[in-house]
């Protein structure tokens, strides 16, 4: 009980919204309309920006969800969702104790982060060459 | 980086034999492009870079210090995201960390400033003395002051860990007995950076290492070598309290109302205004708290001669010294030097009337 | 050494200590000169030096009927700017824990912006002085270098502390370094120059209506 006591009085950021959430939404506009028009957007960072608690609770909810949620466990746990608007996605990594490590909006089909590496298919081609040898079949369990 | 001779496997390579996929490094250089500011859309080239690049050998040398900065570094990093800076470095020389000691240690040092001649990172925390030949501090029988000149002497790079490397700190606190110095003081033909901090952000570290490593240059640093994109703003300007200072709200003491409430610490002593650092933005313990947030002001820790700034609840709008005898002499003085002239200048008129009354009288 | 850790140390002590010895040197000085009377005897129904000296000081604080048309420019912009200067210097926090720091003595401060919005105004008010001055051949003629640079050290603190406060132009510890040393200059030559009037204007009031009144002239 004491420590509850002693948290609520520590004074945190103001919780108000500040507007930025407003511009962040018209600048995620104006992106997807160049990506719809052919040209390439590149992704709105959220981590640096001012942003207060209620700003980005407010994007999150105005961006809302889509159709697409994944998990990536790689290097700590990552989320990803399309928002309801196709082609605009929420990208947001965690860091240690589920800290939010950093958080962009991209544009485009998919995140760059969904998307297998070449040089990771390479190296799992070679592994699948491996493992079709009979006497390594125990190959593919090891990753 | 310069290729090699012989190959040494890229870090992409190196992590994939551990099942690491380029994903992580997309994540990783994703997270760095937001802490450092970097422009949108260089994460992918920052993956790129990191995962092409080999794997950097870091000599750290470890002098005035209290291993504080070490902590900092390592305590921090749990085995997730952050940890990542560990596998992109071979750190082949570290008192606190390495498993090596005495001789051995020493043999370590010597063969990675042999096989990466020209390549390797000499990172520093601690300063170093110079007084009476740097014997205050030793290794192996080796002075500081040596052993960073012979270590620095083939490196790529310094990097300046903490503000006793990079500012001299608190060994170099006045009246400084040892003759500390700091680093730059002693490298003068080397690229140096400094990320001072008593003890540095994590962040920062790990970030200047991933930027070297990946770009294969120095980011942009500041006029103390600090690098832009964590020592760019102040305390101050990115303080949550910065409302208060504006509105003229200050807490008087750490416990009376306008403490409770949250308000500005500049009255209790916080050099915020004049600290250049990113507690603020990226704080602390994992994004926990920082100073401010915490209650208590802002030490001015990463910047040069902090320890020295008068106190660290003397309010930054007030003198450094202590007047009140100098101005009461000076106000004697003044009295005096004023009684003196005014009688002066009575007597010069006394004298003057009697002439010329005198003269009146022989008139007559 | 840095810039501000000179201006805060050494710069400040010493143009404190010329400020107090030259301020309480002339203070000094001065009153203690003989209280020079008029000989002749005070005429009939003159007030009393007292009530004279206490009118002296009252009466001219607002110009006489005849010119007011031609004087109201300087009362008005003298007030605002002697207001603005002492609502900015003594009740912005900042300022307050310096003398607090000197002194001991503290009083509560106005809010930072409103603080900054009073010294804009002052800053202005010391311009349409100089314009003023300028564009007038009488008061040109009897401006003298003394006018010029007391004008300039008083304007120099107003806008580095503005600049300081608006993160213009530098690096906030320069803007404050200066701010600092600007603040010595002035210091320094206070006690030399038409400054000192900050002293020393109620004396001279008071004299001035001393002796009118004992020649029975109206103030």
């Amino acid at each position: 009980m004491m420590t509850q006591t002693l948290h609520a009085s520590i004074p945190q950021e103001p919780p108000r919204l500040t507007g930025m959430s407003d511009a962040v939404f018209a600048e995620v506009a104006a992106r997807l309309a160049e990506v719809v028009a052919g040209a390439s957007a590149p992704p709105i960072e959220l981590t640096a920006m001012p942003l207060t608690s209620e700003d980005r609770a407010d994007l999150e909810q105005r961006l809302g969800r889509g159709e697409v949620f994944a998990t990536i466990e790689s290097a700590g746990r990552s989320e990803v969702w399309e928002t309801q608007f196709s082609g605009v996605w929420f990208v947001r990594h965690f860091g240690e104790n589920d800290r939010t490590a950093s958080e962009c909006i991209e544009f485009g089909a998919a995140p760059a982060i969904l998307f297998s590496h070449r040089a990771d298919m390479a190296a799992a081609a070679r592994r699948l060459a491996t493992a079709l040898q009979p006497a390594n079949a125990h190959e593919t369990t090891d990753h | 980086m310069p290729q090699e001779p012989k190959l040494a496997p890229t870090l992409g390579e190196l992590l994939q034999e551990r099942g690491v996929s380029r994903r992580a490094f997309l994540k990783y250089a994703s997270y760095l492009s937001a802490v450092m500011a970097l422009p949108a859309g260089s994460a992918t080239a920052l993956a790129e870079g990191l995962a092409n690049a080999r794997r950097q050998s870091v000599i750290w040398l470890s002098f005035q210090e209290c291993t504080g900065c070490t902590e900092s570094l390592t305590r921090s990093f749990s085995p997730t995201l952050e940890s990542l800076i560990f596998d992109l470095i071979s750190l082949d020389y570290h008192h606190t960390l390495q498993a090596a000691s005495g001789e051995a240690a020493e043999k370590a040092r010597e063969a990675a400033m042999a096989e990466n001649k020209g390549k390797y990172v000499v990172v520093v925390d601690g300063a170093v003395p110079t007084k009476d030949g740097g014997l205050y501090s030793t290794i192996a029988g080796v002075s500081n002051l040596d052993m960073l000149k012979a270590t620095a002497k083939d490196a790529l790079a310094v990097i300046a860990v903490g503000t006793c490397a990079a500012f001299g700190g608190i060994p170099k606190a006045r009246p400084n007995p040892t003759g500390a110095a700091a680093i730059d003081e002693i490298i003068t033909d080397k690229p140096i950076i400094n990320i001072p901090g008593c003890p540095p952000i994590p962040e920062a570290m790990a970030g200047v290492v991933s930027y070297l490593v990946s770009f294969g240059k120095l980011p942009e640093l500041d006029h103390l070598r600090r690098p832009k994109a964590f020592f760019g703003e102040t305390i101050h300007d990115r303080c949550y309290r910065r409302p208060f200072y504006e509105r003229g709200l200050f807490a008087e003491g750490f416990d009376d109302a306008g403490a409770r409430q949250g308000w500005c610490l500049y009255k209790v002593g916080c050099k915020g205004p004049v600290t250049y650092n990113a507690c603020a933005t990226l704080k602390w313990n994992g994004g926990v708290s920082f100073p401010i947030q915490s209650g208590h002001g802002c030490l001015g820790c990463s910047e040069p001669d902090f320890w020295d700034q008068g106190g660290f609840y003397r309010p930054l709008s007030t003198n450094l010294r202590e007047m009140g005898p100098a101005l009461a002499g000076a106000a004697l003085a003044g009295a005096a030097l004023g009684a003196g002239a005014a009688w002066a200048s009575r007597r010069h008129q006394e004298s003057y009337q009697r002439d010329q009354s005198a003269a009146e009288g022989d008139k007559k | 050494m840095t810039l501000l850790e000179f201006a805060r140390g050494p710069a400040l002590q010493v143009a404190m200590i010329i400020f107090v010895l030259g301020a309480t040197w002339r203070f000094f000085g001065a009153l203690l000169l003989p209280w020079r009377l008029v000989p002749a005897e005070p005429r009939k129904g003159a007030p009393s030096p007292i009530a004279a000296a206490f009118k002296g000081v009252v009466v001219k604080m607002w110009p006489h009927k005849p010119f007011q048309k031609a004087g109201m420019f300087t009362f008005v912009n003298g007030y605002i700017l002697h207001f603005g200067l002492a609502i900015v210097v003594f009740l912005f926090a900042p300022h307050i824990l310096f003398i607090k720091g000197l002194t001991g003595l503290s009083w509560p401060a106005l809010p930072s912006n409103l603080v900054y919005t009073v010294g804009v105004i002052t800053m202005a008010s010391l311009v349409a002085g100089l314009v003023h001055r300028l564009r007038s051949p009488v008061l040109r003629l009897i401006s003298r270098f003394d006018d010029y640079l007391s004008w300039l050290l008083t304007l120099l603190p107003v806008l580095t502390g503005l600049l300081a406060a608006a993160h213009l132009g530098a690096r906030y510890e320069t803007l404050l370094a200066v701010h600092i040393l600007s603040i010595c200059a002035f210091l320094i030559w206070f006690p030399f120059g038409k400054l000192m009037h900050a002293f020393m204007f109620v004396f001279s009031r008071a004299m001035t209506g001393v002796r009118m009144g004992q020649r029975g002239a109206e103030l």
